[in-house]
């Protein structure tokens, strides 16, 4: 048994450690006796056919630019034919901006996406911009720390970094709730799934803290030529150890936002997600209106 | 100081004689800037550095004010040059204190922590927006094999000064997991390499463009890692070639020791003084050795990918089997992102640590790590959060007269130090900083040059100042105020007192007043050194 692997642009959007999601998913298979091809897709290459799983990360803005250009132009239709005959998916951070409809920086033109995912980024500002002087302002514009999700009944954990304005349309699903974090674009839902598609704000190396995210796409993609096929279940004490390590440094400080029955369950495909807690300021508010209403 | 006068600080610097050189970069500052004391020192001059980490805004005016008289000017020194690290993100924010550098180095641009500081395209434009306001004969030395630093602010008319390794003996093969690959900083496309030394440092070239790494002035030609200890480099100049032997293991020291010697030659300290490197110690957590229980342990400072992956590279070089802790921790409330132990090269050493102990308050992170990296079974990894009790475990695990190898960052690092001091193993930091000072104001100099050597062409000699004497007013109080003292009466009977008159005062000598004059206080030293 073995599966295929296409990991986008390992050399440009591989800079938050993002490298760990593709370590998760060789080691765990290999654990399984399933083998693993890993084909590298960079600038230029086409997306081939029967891969059964697609990876990529995040990158610096220049790189997102050379990166997104490429993707319009290669590989989008590829990706896009893939999700749709089964193939899972597992887009982060910078990678999850790419595959919705498009990305708008701060300054200059925006950039189309994949169009995979109906959600859209625009940005509250481009780190590339000489608005900045110094560290502390650019910080100021951007959601940095740890994000707790619920999905489904299951908890998932990480760390964000990202500017915070990734906006849901009427056909995408969320992943999941915030519990603890920013998410999508502060209103309570994080990142997108479609089918075996994953797209998530968990920045970097997301999976190793988080098996039972690594086993659903390695099932999915297992399962497109093996259905039914079940997964072994493999000794996670230390993953297992790291992933209530992360819950232990959140939940102290009394910052997990109570789900009320209902919401978590009812969140379907069609749903506009739902504020869960009043906006910051008045300024963002509006600019969630604005993006909300955008396309 | 600086709220009460935000001027000051430039002011203090202005007035170091020999001007000041900075140092800044993502690694290797604080190895480069200690490295270039020592042969500042060599060579006669007194460097003013900011102690390990003081490398903000605010260590360095700490470090103005500790070397300031109680006026808050500087002690008269004309051998004074200021040795600045400067935290590459802080850049912005400290030079405008800084009026007139005479060089700065660059060492090299790594991503590191991303949740702080963004990504390295954002602290390069950082770098060179703020080198915009550079005096234009500020000399700016840069690493030639780091092609982001090699092509830093390239429209500059600031003289520039390359180093680099010519050496392509311990080059590796393929480029390295930990690169960053960089693009062609002109035009955007995929750099070739035809050697590469580590990440993404080495002989690149741009098919695309036809920009390529510009030929270094201060060249490694010969280098020779001797196991985890030390290094031999030989270091070809402009005008000769000399070799020292750099008591600090692996390719990142050796660039250190490239950069320190780049910076010595612009300063135009002699060809002998360049040996002094082979005194330097090991800065505290740079590889620094503290005997326990007869056992060598070892503090080596990891902070990033490449930081983390050189030093065990470094440390494993020779391919023999260690006893390891690793640390992974953050500091609370800043910097919560470890996403990068994933880019650290844990795989190439999977077999070579025996009993590999993990602690620091993120330990279970690395441990996941090190089991995705194939080391042997999960179980035989200790995982213990606390330092003192995983210190204590891995110390157990090391049999007397074997090392034991502490690789971490800060936090694991200063709990075990702090338990080594308590029991007076170490001392504290701060009195390691002020004793190394004191030695190194007593040790012997060599004596190159019967003068002091030439002010480097972009150092203005200080303005000389003239201080005029106040007028002493008298004030008369009424005589119903003065209390009814009487005639002074001695202190002890048959003893004189005895006013001084101005006779007897030294003649007042203006400070700043002649280059010439402390004649006498140069040739003291001198005798002193001589003499020990």
């Amino acid at each position: 048994m073995k599966i295929t692997i296409g990991y986008l642009y390992p050399d440009m959007m591989s800079t938050f450690g993002d490298r760990g999601n593709v370590e998760t998913v060789r080691r765990r298979c290999a654990w399984r006796g399933i083998g693993t091809e890993i084909t590298e897709l960079k600038l230029g290459d086409p997306i081939p056919a029967g891969l059964d799983l697609i990876l990529i990360g995040g990158g610096g803005e220049a790189q997102q630019r050379l990166v997104a250009a490429d993707l319009h132009k290669v590989k989008a239709p590829g990706i896009r034919d893939a999700v749709a005959g089964g193939t899972a998916a597992l887009a982060v951070g910078g990678g999850f901006e790419l595959f919705g409809r498009f990305c708008q920086p701060e300054r200059g033109a925006e950039y189309p996406g994949v169009d995979l995912f109906d959600c859209w980024t625009i940005r509250r500002s481009t780190l590339l911009g000489d608005d900045y002087g110094t560290i502390a302002q650019a910080k100021a514009d951007r959601v940095i720390g740890e994000l707790v999700v619920q999905w489904d009944d299951r908890l998932l954990v990480g760390f964000e970094n990202h500017s915070g304005g990734t906006y849901l349309g009427t056909a995408a699903q969320p992943l999941g709730l915030v519990l603890t974090g920013h998410g999508n674009s502060g209103t309570g839902t994080e990142g997108v799934i479609l089918d075996s598609a994953v797209g998530t704000n968990l920045r970097g190396p997301c999976l190793p803290k988080n098996p039972a995210l690594a086993d659903f796409l390695i099932a999915a993609a297992v399962g497109r030529l093996h259905p039914g096929a079940e997964l072994m279940p493999l000794r996670d004490e230390l993953e297992q150890a790291a992933h209530d390590d992360c819950l232990q440094r959140v939940l102290p400080a009394g910052r997990i936002r109570r789900v009320r029955p209902g919401r978590a369950a009812g969140t379907g495909p069609a749903r506009q997600p739902r504020l869960t807690r009043p906006q910051r300021s008045p300024q963002r508010a509006s600019r969630t209106t604005d993006a909300a209403t955008r396309p | 100081m600086l709220r009460v006068d935000p001027g000051a600080l430039g002011g203090m610097i202005a007035e170091l004689a020999r001007g000041c050189v900075l140092v800044t970069g993502s690694n290797g500052k604080g190895t480069t800037c200690r490295m270039l004391a020592q042969i500042m020192r060599a060579g006669g001059l007194h460097p003013v550095l900011n102690g390990e980490g003081s490398n903000q805004l605010s260590g360095l005016a700490t470090t103005m004010v500790a070397h300031a008289a109680p006026t808050g000017r500087l002690r008269q020194d004309f051998r004074a040059i200021g040795l600045f690290e400067v935290d590459e993100g802080s850049f912005p924010e400290v030079m405008p204190h800084i009026r007139h550098p005479a060089a700065i180095v660059v060492t090299n641009l790594f991503r590191d922590q991303l949740d702080r500081y963004f990504e390295p395209a954002y602290i390069m434009g950082l770098l060179e927006r703020t080198m915009r306001s550079l005096p234009p004969d500020t000399t700016l030395i840069l690493n030639a094999d780091d092609p982001r630093i090699a092509c830093l602010a390239a429209d500059l008319p600031n003289p520039r000064l390359y180093f680099g390794m010519a050496d392509t003996g311990p080059c590796r093969s393929e480029p390295d997991p930990t690169s960053d690959c960089p693009r062609c900083p002109r035009c955007g496309g995929e750099l070739a390499y035809s050697s590469v030394f580590y990440a993404h440092l080495g002989h690149w070239a741009c098919p695309g463009c036809g920009l390529a790494r510009p030929e270094p002035d201060i060249r490694a030609t010969g280098i020779e890692l001797i196991g985890s200890q030390s290094t031999r480099l030989e270091i070809a100049t402009p005008a000769a070639t000399t070799v020292i032997s750099v008591p600090l293991p692996g390719l990142y020291n050796a660039y250190n020791a490239l950069a320190a010697v780049a910076a010595a030659t612009q300063c135009q300290l002699p060809e002998e003084s360049l040996q002094a490197v082979g005194e330097i110690t090991a800065g505290s957590y740079r590889m620094e050795r503290v005997e326990v229980d007869g056992r060598d342990v070892y503090l080596a400072l990891a902070k990033n990918a490449n930081g983390y992956t050189e030093v065990l590279r470094a440390v494993l070089g020779d391919g023999l089997p260690k006893r390891m802790l690793l640390g992974l921790n953050t500091n609370p409330g800043k910097q919560p992102d470890t996403s990068w132990i994933w880019d650290v090269d844990f795989d190439a050493i999977a077999g070579l640590v025996l009993v590999p102990v993990v602690s620091g308050n993120r330990a279970a992170d690395l441990a996941v790590r090190l089991k995705y990296a194939g080391w042997p079974d999960p179980g035989d990894v200790i995982v213990q959060p606390d330092p003192v009790a995983a210190f204590q475990a891995a110390l157990a695990a090391t049999p007397p007269g074997q090392p034991l190898w502490i690789v971490s960052t800060s936090v694991v690092l200063s709990g075990i130090r702090a338990w080594l001091r308590r029991h007076g193993y170490v001392r504290e930091l701060w009195q390691e900083f002020a004793r190394e000072q004191q030695e190194q104001a007593r040790r012997p100099r060599l004596r190159i040059r019967p003068q002091a050597p030439a002010l480097p062409a972009s150092v203005q000699p200080r303005p000389v100042r003239r201080r005029t004497a106040l007028p002493l007013q008298t004030v008369e109080l009424p005589a119903a105020d003065m209390p009814s003292a009487g005639p002074v009466r001695p202190l002890v009977a048959g003893s004189t007192v005895s006013m001084p008159t101005t006779a007897d005062l030294p003649p007042l000598i203006a400070e700043g007043d002649d280059p010439a004059a402390p004649a006498g206080r140069e040739a003291s030293i001198e005798d002193r050194g001589a003499g020990l």
